[in-house]
């Protein structure tokens, strides 16, 4: 059974991608660490810029 | 997938179970009703499925006793004679038993999940203090992983912010030195940066070709500013050379004359006599007249006569020694001379090879002749200092338009660095606020779950009593702190001790724990309750009957333990009697004969035995 971060962390990169903040794909990769809070500062920043690429890039 | 049903709990030797008991469960009931009177037996065997379960006692805990595991043993037996098997109807099975004080389940993963709920703990969690209340429920609602997360992001998120201020301040600075250089250079154009932008595009290329060419002139003129000196000097050699030649000259002269007439001649045979007579030292006569008669000595008599010529001869030697230094002289002369024309022609080709531009000043050509040189060389008297003062200004400006460059790369770099700070920073923002909102709203729905789930159990049983507006809330100023509010009369929420008379309360414990237990994996969940009814009254403990048995086909199997005569005696349940639940009866209990099932069927249901089965 999910832990309640697990399942939270769903929702949330469920919610990151529909709202074009990161992609599909860093956001599968970065769901274990968004869980087990391993998350660090850096991830963040090139997760959203990586978005923000393939955004101005399409 | 639900876990397997449970076939048969065998204790041996565990509190009151003096010796070995077995409690079979019968095929297809996932509720059993174990009755007894008081010390019957009913909590040892909550305790049993609580020791290989969860591993520890409970219902020793909280009685002064400090560490209980002495406690755990029957009376006169030890704790490695302890042990409780149970059998599923797979026919697996666990088997829990004590090993160096602790409990050892085997196999591990067979171990069987239980929740216990006692009398003594159903009010725990509805007085519990806010943070105790947190940590029974915190399984359910601990996103600590993701709050770890979300610490991170909010760091990104303030050295974003710091490195775009940062950004901002070093753009402001590069563009105060841009404009300090446009002002230096006299506030050409339309404002700093265009004019930053015309300069950084000139071509340092033909500055440097510029400061090559002076530097190819400056050299070939060095070396032209040396003949006028070099020049004067061997003239000057080769005037005195030739007066010395022509002093010499007229010495010689003079002795000629002093000496005799032909004394040159005279001495110019005697010396060829010796020469011959070096070769002949022993003639037989003279080479030259003949004559034996004075041949011996004639040698001794040559070198007396040449002896008396040594003047003329010595005068005749500086003159020869005089007129190879004039030679020398006018050699040397040539030299310079042509070594002027060679300096003269490259410096022409630095000259022409280049477009000077006005700023640096060019003589004429240097004159063909170099007896001319030096005055040409006057009429330009500070060509070197001009051309090291233009060279200076062509280095200070190219340094000067270097800097110039780096400082709008900087600026550009720094410009383009905050505008994509600037982009970034709100969705790093943006991004916060839908973690925080999904959070809150995860946390929230899981305790609004968890109050609804305990609201419509409490109505159940207190149906219209207007007391089932039960709310879970997390304290927003501290963390890990969970209140717990009900109405009450239609007021406000109010902390449920406060209000609710102790049965009422008994009920809240009773659901909050059956909500708690229902959202954590049910159907592999053992529910046990152990004596929870004993302060309700009739009809709330036939709602709370009901209710128990609806949710009891939620989890793997749910035993209530009860002394209270209604569970034993109403044959109004039918619950009873269409054989959904298993009722069990506990013997008294006597130290030698330990637990004893006094019967564990309903008194209905031995008359169907009799009746023949289907084939």
């Amino acid at each position: 059974m999910d832990t309640p971060s697990e399942t939270l962390a769903a929702k949330i990169m469920e919610r990151l991608v529909r709202e074009n903040l990161i992609t599909a794909e860093v956001a599968k990769r970065l769901h274990p660490k968004l869980a087990e809070g391993k998350l660090a500062p850096e991830d963040w920043r090139l997760a959203i810029e990586l978005a923000d690429r393939k955004e101005a890039s399409p | 997938m639900s876990a397997f049903g449970l076939k048969k709990l065998t204790v041996e030797y565990l509190r009151g179970c003096t010796v070995p008991f077995v409690l079979p469960f019968e095929k297809g009931k996932k509720m059993m009703v174990v009755y007894g009177e008081n010390a019957a037996g009913k909590s040892t065997i909550c305790d049993a499925f609580e020791f290989i379960g969860k591993g520890k006692v409970g219902s020793l805990e909280n009685r002064g006793l400090g560490k209980t595991t002495a406690y755990w043993p029957s009376v006169g037996r030890n704790a490695s004679e302890v042990a409780v098997t149970l059998e599923n109807t797979d026919d697996s099975s666990c088997r829990a038993c004590i090993l160096k004080g602790e409990v050892v389940a085997h196999p591990p993963a067979a171990r069987p999940q239980v929740e216990v709920l006692r009398r003594s703990q159903i009010l725990a969690l509805v007085e519990a203090k806010p943070a105790d209340r947190y940590t029974a429920i915190c399984r359910f609602i601990d996103v600590s992983g993701i709050e770890a997360s979300e610490t991170a992001l909010r760091q990104a998120i303030r050295d974003l912010a710091a490195n775009r201020e940062n950004a901002a301040a070093r753009v402001s600075g590069n563009m105060e030195a841009i404009t300090q250089f446009w002002e230096a250079a006299g506030r050409a154009g339309s404002d700093p940066m265009s004019w930053a932008d015309t300069e950084t595009k000139r071509d340092l290329n033909a500055a440097d070709a510029e400061v090559a060419a002076l530097g190819r002139v400056q050299n070939a003129y060095s070396r032209l500013i040396d003949y006028p000196s070099r020049l004067t000097a061997a003239t000057e050699r080769l005037t005195q050379a030739t007066q010395i030649a022509a002093a010499e000259e007229r010495k010689v002269q003079q002795c000629v004359q002093t000496i005799a007439a032909d004394a040159a001649e005279v001495m110019a045979l005697l010396q060829a006599g010796r020469a011959w007579l070096q070769k002949h030292p022993s003639p037989d006569s003279c080479p030259l007249c003949e004559s034996a008669e004075k041949v011996a000595g004639l040698d001794q008599r040559l070198a007396q006569r040449l002896n008396s010529f040594a003047g003329l001869q010595t005068a005749q030697n500086r003159t020869k020694a005089a007129a190879a230094a004039v030679q020398q002289a006018e050699q040397q002369l040539a030299a310079v001379q042509d070594d002027a024309c060679k300096d003269a022609q490259a410096f022409e080709q630095a000259r022409a090879a280049f477009n000077w531009p006005a700023d640096i000043p060019m003589p004429a050509s240097p004159p063909v002749d170099v007896q001319a040189i030096p005055a040409w060389l006057a009429k330009y008297p500070n060509l070197s200092a001009q051309w090291r003062s233009a060279e200076a200004t062509r280095q200070d400006k190219k340094q000067f338009l270097a800097t110039l460059r780096q400082t709008r790369q900087t600026y550009l770099d720094n410009l383009r660095a905050h505008k994509e700070l600037s982009a970034l920073l709100p969705r790093l923002e943006q991004a916060l606020k839908a973690v925080e909102e999904e959070r809150r709203a995860f946390t929230d729905s899981v305790l609004a779950r968890i109050a609804g789930e305990v609201g419509r159990l409490y109505e159940r049983v207190h149906p219209g009593e207007g007391l089932n507006h039960i709310s879970l809330e997390l304290d927003p100023k501290r963390k890990a702190s969970l209140d717990i509010g009900a109405q009450f009369c239609g007021g406000k929420s109010a902390p449920p001790q406060a209000y609710f008379s102790e049965s009422h309360l008994d009920t809240l414990g009773l659901c909050v724990f059956l909500a708690l237990a229902t959202l954590d994996g049910p159907e592999n969940t053992v529910l046990v309750l152990d004596d929870v009814l004993a302060s309700m009254d009739e009809p709330h403990v036939e709602r709370l009957v009901e209710v128990l048995y609806a949710e009891a086909v939620k989890f793997r199997h749910c035993l209530i333990t009860t002394h209270s005569r209604p569970w034993k005696d109403n044959p109004r349940w039918g619950w009873l009697k269409n054989g959904h639940c298993q009722f069990i009866e506990l013997d008294k209990w006597a130290a030698q004969q330990g637990m004893k099932l006094k019967r564990s069927l309903p008194d209905a249901e031995p008359l169907g035995h009799p009746l023949p089965q289907p084939a």
